[in-house]
């Protein structure tokens, strides 16, 4: 059997010569959804909220994806965390949305490498070239729905609900060393 | 697998993400306990079963959430365009099979 | 040198030997070869016998369409496979093969007999033969067809390799590296396409392998195949060997199946034996070639009896004469190169026996030059040879009249019918075919995909056509994705074009009902079992192949479609189109269970979830069960234990002191926005208006027919904020269903959902101690009665931790359910672990949860209800907003079928006997009634381990509710069972245990 979601502490997992994936250590988290004028969410959050699908927005220590029409997920200092939710429960009685804190939801894998997207590409089926890097989408892999962010040409980020992780990260694993042997095999 | 464009993302991508939500333009009506017996049956059960053209919904689970409409060629199983929710039935004469 | 092998030529490194074993007995052949090259140049040509009559077989052919040469491989322990083809497993240091449908040995088999019975075995055998009596059924046929049944041996350990998938997408696919493909890929790769080249051969070029003197853009073949190898990789080509495209699914979807590592002596960590490729190609281009057909004649199943060009390409491609003396039998011009070839490397061509009255100028002085003796307008009427072909019997034919026979002494006979264009991948499109009567083949015409087909797999021939054309399908799939490019040019010297024609059997001299012409050889279909097939009433091709399994043998139909056809025309009297073709199905050639289900076998067979809290009950010996995606804590069994044993202790011990379960499994949802009361009144039974912040209700979800889908209990923590919890099992389905409705029917309302079923670890502490237990951890909130009674929920810190609690009860005794940030979970657990020592407090899994609320009668949904169940049917009427205008299910819940009288209704069951009823078990009123009997319901949940002293079960019955006290019965297997029917509470029906 796979570990079990304790045993997943943050650092490295598995490092090859092509691609290199390990656990992010924990980070603030928030689940926005809002509608209408967006302006005062920007100032509140000190950034502006891309307005596109799979377009990402980066301010002080926060970063900002849009995964739906009116859903964006922000990674945040943990710290930075109570003060964003104030920050947006002052405008609530104006402009009602939903800011729901999720820090303790999920986790991140980082995965970097010539190899990074050769091993997405094991559980994913769309077309990763089309996740520009400095985007991201909400997407599957391996049956799982993740967020994929595209941080360069070889460096990705995918968030997990942690009770997937131990299933996804055994994936990870072999698919590493499966690309690392393939990569020694055509030396 | 198909390829499904999603309306809201703008991008067309493996069925894998998708779930199917049956018959689209089934309305559910504004009162319900008004409505007889004959039409909430036909409201609950009643759907078409079309050789060709079928209204239907999609959602892209995986992806941004959103339900949507398409209609899919039942023979060829082709989808000949998707659509936002809540937007009227297209003009079937004027769809072909080279979805955007 | 071993005796068949010709110095000088082939394919393979002569300086690297390498060893196996067929049989048992040791054979050398070099790296580069197959199985079946390697015999054959130990003049092996015996490698198996038929599956139905034991015939003994070589190898017809020398790819993936081989019909005979099956084998079975060895690489120790758990590594056997069955069916393997001899003709495209690489031999490699140390593999072991054996052959198959023998007993005792291949060279002496006793189930040949049923050769001998032939007559016996016709079309149709085992539809006529075991019909009757009936009782011979278990006793004779059963084991008479198992014992037959099945090809080759099925492994009987785990398999110890490790499969892999990964998705690909570009702009072109070329499937078959031969000319045709070659071509393609460079003027596609050319034109700055992305372009991936597979081939299913262990080296690419296709038959370019198999004619190295054909001559192009002034080079050899084989130069010129290196060079542009090398210029396609320099191009940015992937290219894929070992790499079959075994069906082509909508939308341009072709699985690939890549063999990594059968071909090697050394099994490399980490690497797949293989690996399935989803491949999304923007184009397609089907480059399969053709395949040669077989002639139908007596006796030319025979070992040494093999398709032309595959000896052509023994020769060519392996350095191997299949015979020394070979006697060439063709209706084709490409057999005449064939035995050119191979008298050029020393073999004594007996003859060419050509069944057309006239060939080629050149031909005919190509055979002249070497002395070989042609014979045209001739047929062949027979085999000679036991265990290996020792003469071909020919006659002349005038006006299809055969004349005089004579005797063709030889070692091998080299047939051709002609070729057949590979249409396989192409038809998975859905793509139609037309008839082409000069070629007497199927071509292909129109295809939904975005396909294009290329070269001999639409019926070209020759070098220069085959390349003129790839590189056209190139360019066009280039210029469909806005890429331009010129045509390519080539000069080819040397070509070898050719035509020929196509035949039904060769016209014979024995008679039809005497003559072994086989048209299938692995399934050993003849003519003749066609044509009684014809004559016993099958029309359509479909018919005709499942009465006769002409065509369903591991080939597939690639060697015995087209002469089946034509036979089956020809005794329908119908022209070919009009008898029409059996359909293509992927996979094109047998592919193994492991590629398919790639990574995902043991530990990640399927999406298995885990709770923060999972290790601990790991640790502590917990027994797990799958509900949904999750594996949740069954019962935690103490040394010795039972499952029953465990579960009534942890029972007693939450009654009694103190329990400690993890519920971090139940979903749940953020619903926030200034619609949020709303949306719970439209979606939820309950009324919701009311509900103070701070308190909680159970909510109950129906669909809109009125029937119960989940329930919870939801905490209202804001105005306009509520904390709902759903079903393990339910948590996806409940979120998507309301989403559903928001999206799509109320899109006025201001809400919006998120799951937090992740975001959140649940520790539940039930029994008299609970309270004392959490008190001291929890600021913010005092446990009294007073303060925070019963379905009162709060955001507090407990254990420093940031906390929502709730004061709920799915036990019937004092509950808490503290939900802390996941990360935190296994903290806190810990921490209620170690100072709930003093209660003895005791871990709960799952079963003793379904025991304590069965006891107080709480359903589970799915399990106490099946989708068929109402509100009103689980006695739950209460749960109803009665003066809601709308919620999902209320117009439901009025339909007439479920106001109706005599349904099922859910209600307690005490057996009479004090057994334990089966869940599922059904319920008669009366049991002397005659059988079938009416049933009037069923068992929903049963348990003999609770704390109520006696088994209980809840059962819904018809008209239920009104049957208080009475006697139902539950007939089974061996007795019958009286039980009454009772309330569902069988604990503290005052709910008296829920106070402090
Ligand atoms: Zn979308």
């Amino acid at each position: 059997m796979n570990a079990p979601v304790s045993a997943l502490t943050p650092g490295p997992l598995v490092e090859t010569d092509v691609v290199r994936v390990s656990l992010e250590a924990p980070r603030g988290r928030l689940s926005l959804r809002a509608r209408g004028e967006l302006a005062p969410f920007d100032v509140a959050l000190g950034l502006t909220l891309p307005r596109k699908i799979g377009q990402r927005a980066a301010g002080d220590g926060i970063e900002a994806l849009c995964l739906g029409p009116d859903e964006w997920m922000i990674h945040a200092p943990e710290a930075q965390v109570g003060a964003l939710l104030s920050a947006c429960a002052t405008l609530y009685e104006r402009h009602p949305h939903s800011l729901v804190d999720v820090s303790g939801r999920e986790t991140t894998y980082v995965v970097d490498g010539p190899g990074a997207l050769d091993l997405l590409s094991v559980g994913c089926p769309r077309d990763l070239d089309r996740i520009l890097p400095g985007e991201g989408r909400r997407t599957v892999f391996d049956g799982v729905t993740v967020i994929l962010w595209r941080d360069g040409e070889t460096t990705a980020r995918l968030d997990v609900w942690h009770s997937f992780a131990p299933y996804l990260s055994e994936l990870l694993e072999t698919g590493s060393r499966e690309l690392a042997a393939d990569a020694a095999a055509a030396r | 697998m198909l390829l499904i464009h999603c309306p809201y993302c703008d991008e067309t991508l493996p069925e894998a993400e998708f779930t199917y939500a049956g018959q689209a333009h089934v309305v559910r009506p504004a009162d319900p306990s008004g409505e007889s017996d004959a039409d909430w049956e036909a409201f609950l059960f009643l759907r078409d079963n079309a050789k060709g053209p079928h209204f239907e919904r999609w959602r892209h689970l995986h992806g941004c959430g959103r339900f949507f409409n398409a209609v899919r060629d039942t023979v060829s199983d082709r989808f000949l365009t998707t659509y936002e929710a809540g937007l009227p039935r297209p003009d079937l004469s004027t769809l072909t099979e080279d979805q955007p | 040198m071993s005796s068949h092998r010709v110095a000088g030529k082939g394919r393979i490194d002569t300086t690297r030997p390498v060893s196996f074993t067929f049989d048992g007995r040791r054979y050398s052949g070099a790296a580069g070869d197959t199985v079946a090259s390697a015999l054959l140049a130990h003049g092996v040509h015996l490698m198996g016998r038929s599956f139905k009559y034991h015939r003994p077989r070589g190898p017809v052919t020398a790819g993936s369409e081989e019909p005979n040469a099956l084998i079975g491989t060895r690489r120790g322990p758990g590594r056997f496979e069955p069916n393997t083809r001899a003709t495209v497993q690489e031999i490699w240091q140390g593999l072991e093969t054996t052959s198959q449908n023998k007993y005792p040995s291949l060279k002496w088999d006793v189930g040949a007999v049923n050769d001998a019975g032939y007559m016996l075995f016709s079309a149709g055998f085992y539809y006529k033969t075991f019909m009757w009596p009936k009782s011979f059924w278990d006793k004779v046929y059963e084991p008479f067809i198992r014992a037959a049944a099945g090809l080759g041996v099925s492994p009987s350990e785990d398999d110890p390799d490790r499969y892999a998938s990964r998705n690909m997408h570009c702009d072109v696919l070329v499937v078959g590296a031969g000319p045709t493909g070659l071509a393609a890929a460079h003027s596609a790769a050319l034109a700055g396409a992305k372009v991936v080249l597979v081939d299913e051969h262990a080296e690419m070029g296709g038959a370019l392998l198999s004619d190295p003197d054909v001559q192009i853009d002034g080079a050899g073949a084989w130069t010129w195949l290196a060079s542009r190898l090398a210029e396609l990789r320099a191009l940015g080509v992937r290219t894929m060997t070992r790499t079959t495209a075994i069906g082509y699914y909508h939308q341009n979807l072709v699985g690939l199946c890549e063999k990594l590592t059968d071909h090697l002596p050394d099994l490399p960590a980490d690497t797949p034996r293989e690996r399935m490729w989803r491949v999304r190609a923007k184009r397609v281009v089907l480059a399969q070639g053709a395949l040669e057909k077989p002639l139908v004649f007596h006796g030319n199943d025979r070992p040494g009896v093999m398709l032309a060009g595959s000896a052509q390409t023994y020769l060519n491609r392996f350095g191997v004469l299949v015979g020394k003396a070979p006697v060439v039998l063709t209706s084709h011009d490409s057999a005449w190169f064939a035995a050119f070839d191979l008298a050029d490397a020393g073999a004594k061509v007996q003859a060419i026996v050509d069944t057309r009255d006239s060939v080629r100028d050149d031909l005919r002085a190509g055979a002249s030059a070497r002395g070989i003796e042609v014979r045209l307008s001739h047929t062949a009427t027979g085999t000679s040879g036991r265990l290996r072909v020792k003469s071909l019997r020919v006659a002349p034919l005038r006006a299809d009249q055969v004349g005089a026979a004579t005797e063709i002494a030889c070692d091998a006979v080299l047939m051709s019918g002609g070729w057949t264009p590979s249409l396989h991948l192409f038809s998975h499109t859905k793509g139609s075919l037309t008839w082409d009567d000069t070629q007497t083949t199927f071509l292909p015409k129109d295809t939904p995909e975005d396909c294009h087909i290329a070269g001999a797999s639409r019926g070209l021939w020759g070098y220069e056509a085959a390349l003129v054309d790839g590189d056209k399908a190139g360019r066009e799939a280039a210029q469909a994705l806005g890429l331009k490019i010129a045509a390519g040019r080539f000069e080819v010297a040397q070509d070898r074009t050719g035509s020929g024609v196509s035949h039904r059997e060769l016209p014979s001299d024995r008679s039809p009902a005497r003559s072994k012409a086989f048209v299938d050889f692995q399934n050993d279909v003849t003519a003749k079992d066609l044509r009684l097939a014809v004559r016993e009433g099958m029309r359509s091709i479909e018919h005709v192949k499942r009465y006769t399994t002409n065509g369903m043998a591991t080939d597939q139909g690639k060697m015995s479609n087209i002469n089946g056809l034509n036979i089956a025309a020809d005794a329908l009297g119908k022209p070919q189109p009009q008898v029409g073709l059996t359909t293509f199905r992927p996979p094109y050639t047998p592919t193994t269970f492991g590629c398919f289900a790639g990574y995902h076998r043991g530990s990640h067979f399927e999406v298995t979830r885990k709770t923060p809290i999972d290790g601990w009950a790991e640790a502590h010996g917990a027994a797990f069960e799958p509900v949904g995606q999750w594996r949740r804590a069954w019962y935690f069994p103490q040394p010795g234990e039972s499952m029953d044993d465990a579960v009534r202790r942890e029972c007693r011990a939450t009654r009694e002191s103190v329990g400690i379960f993890d519920a971090s499994t139940l979903g749940k949802i953020e619903v926030m926005g200034p619609g949020a009361v709303e949306f719970m009144n439209r979606m939820y039974t309950n009324p919701w208006t009311k509900l103070g912040i701070g308190r909680c209700r159970y909510g109950l979800l129906l669909g809109d027919d009125g029937y119960i889908r989940d329930d919870g209990v939801i905490g209202r923590l804001g105005q306009d904020r509520f904390h709902v919890t759903t079903t393990t099992g339910g948590a996806a389905r409940v979120l998507n269903t309301m989403e559903d409705y928001l999206q799509t029917e109320w899109p006025d309302l201001d809400v919006w959902l998120t799951s937090t079923t992740e975001q959140w670890a649940t520790v539940a502490l039930n029994g008299p101690n609970a309270a004392a237990l959490l008190a001291p951890l929890v600021e913010g909130v005092t446990l009294s009665d007073d303060d925070f009674p019963h379905m009162s929920c709060a955001e507090c810190t407990v254990a420093g931790m940031p906390a929502r609690l709730f004061r709920i009860s799915f036990t019937g005794e004092v509950g808490f359910e503290v939900n802390v940030p996941a990360p935190m979970g296994l903290r806190l657990w810990e921490l209620l672990w170690e100072r709930g020592r003093q209660y003895g407090i005791t871990p709960y899994g799952t079963e003793a949860m379904h025991v304590l609320r069965a006891e107080k009668g709480y359903i589970i949904v799915g399990q106490d209800t099946d989708g068929t169940v109402t509100p009103y049917d689980t006695g739950m009427s209460w749960a109803i907003g009665k003066k809601k205008p709308d919620f999902v299910g209320m117009r439901g819940l009025a339909r007439p079928d479920l106001q109706a009288p005599g349904r099922k209704q859910l209600v307690g069951l005490l057996s009479e006997d004090r057994s334990k009823l089966e869940e599922g078990a059904q319920i008669v009123f009366d049991p002397n009634q005659p059988v079938p009997m009416k049933m009037v319901g069923h068992v929903t949940s049963s348990y003999d381990v609770g704390t109520s002293g006696r088994p209980i079960a809840l059962a819904l019955v018809e008209g239920g509710h009104d049957r208080m006290g009475e006697i139902v019965h539950i007939p089974m297997p061996d007795r019958t069972i009286a039980a009454k029917i009772t309330p569902t509470v069988f604990v503290d029906p005052d709910n008296a245990r829920l106070k402090l």
